[in-house]
């Protein structure tokens, strides 16, 4: 799963792949949407801090109520007005959310994520 | 039917919940102590503050750039996944479509989430919250 293919996702208005420190590495934009790269820049590094913050949180909780099934984490959805960002570890996805279909969604980041660590080793 | 009944009625639905956006309530239903379920609140209510400020970034980069006001987030795990709009929350089992569903309905019965959400989330009790804010 590449950036060319993220973009075949129903809405999708942007792809992008950044590194560990949220350094964004390449993306597409949709012609005619609102999301600039400086946009796609800040939110890769939230993206990192997102998630960081995120699997914090699940190993606490794991630890501290006994419920499992959180950790590893597969992702995390910022949820805007017109827009939701998808994302997991170094790849993330911008879709309308009129169009959204989350699941699959979170399946094709996944797939672009691992992807990119595999190029990345 | 109240949201978290109606998403409690759904297979899979472990926990729902809503807080207060000042942090001083919770209710819940679902399989959860009434203290994980205050752990809960904390924690869905911390990550909507963060959530809001980033939104906030986002617009002074690019005024109307389409993400603010923030609606909620989610956070999907390895078998389970917490969902948030507004300041409702469901903790809920991966099943196919499940999480779909659940996202539709809250945002169907939460609506729009407005301008005035930080406002909400930053108000002293008691306090004059625009005061506080601005």
């Amino acid at each position: 799963m590449n950036l060319d293919q993220l973009m075949d996702l129903p809405g999708a208005l942007a792809a992008f792949t950044y590194t560990d420190k949220g350094d964004l590495t390449d993306h597409r934009v949709r012609e005619g949407s609102e999301i600039t790269p400086e946009v796609l820049d800040l939110l890769a590094h939230s993206c990192v801090a997102n998630i960081a913050i995120a699997t914090l949180e699940a190993r606490g909780w794991e630890a501290l109520t006994g419920q499992k099934g959180f950790e590893p984490l597969q992702g995390f959805s910022m949820i805007g007005l017109e827009w939701s960002a998808v994302v997991t570890g170094r790849c993330g996805v911008i879709v309308k959310n009129r169009d959204v279909n989350y699941e699959n969604t979170f399946s094709a980041i996944e797939a672009c994520g691992a992807a990119q660590h595999q190029g990345a080793a | 039917m109240h949201i978290v009944k109606q998403l409690m009625a759904i297979p899979g639905v472990i926990a729902a919940g809503e807080f207060a956006y000042r942090g001083d309530r919770f209710s819940y239903e679902g399989a959860l102590t009434a203290e994980f379920a205050r752990m809960a609140s904390i924690l869905c209510r911390s990550n909507t503050v963060n959530v809001n400020m980033q939104s906030e970034i986002f617009d002074s980069f690019a005024e109307n750039c389409g993400y603010k006001p923030a609606q909620g987030w989610i956070v999907r795990g390895a078998q389970a996944t917490v969902c948030n709009i507004g300041n409702y929350f469901a903790f809920i089992e991966n099943r196919p479509e499940l999480l779909n569903d659940v996202m539709t309905i809250m945002r169907a019965k939460v609506g729009d989430i407005g301008d005035d959400l930080l406002v909400n989330l930053y108000a002293r009790i008691g306090g004059d919250v625009k005061e506080a804010l601005y």
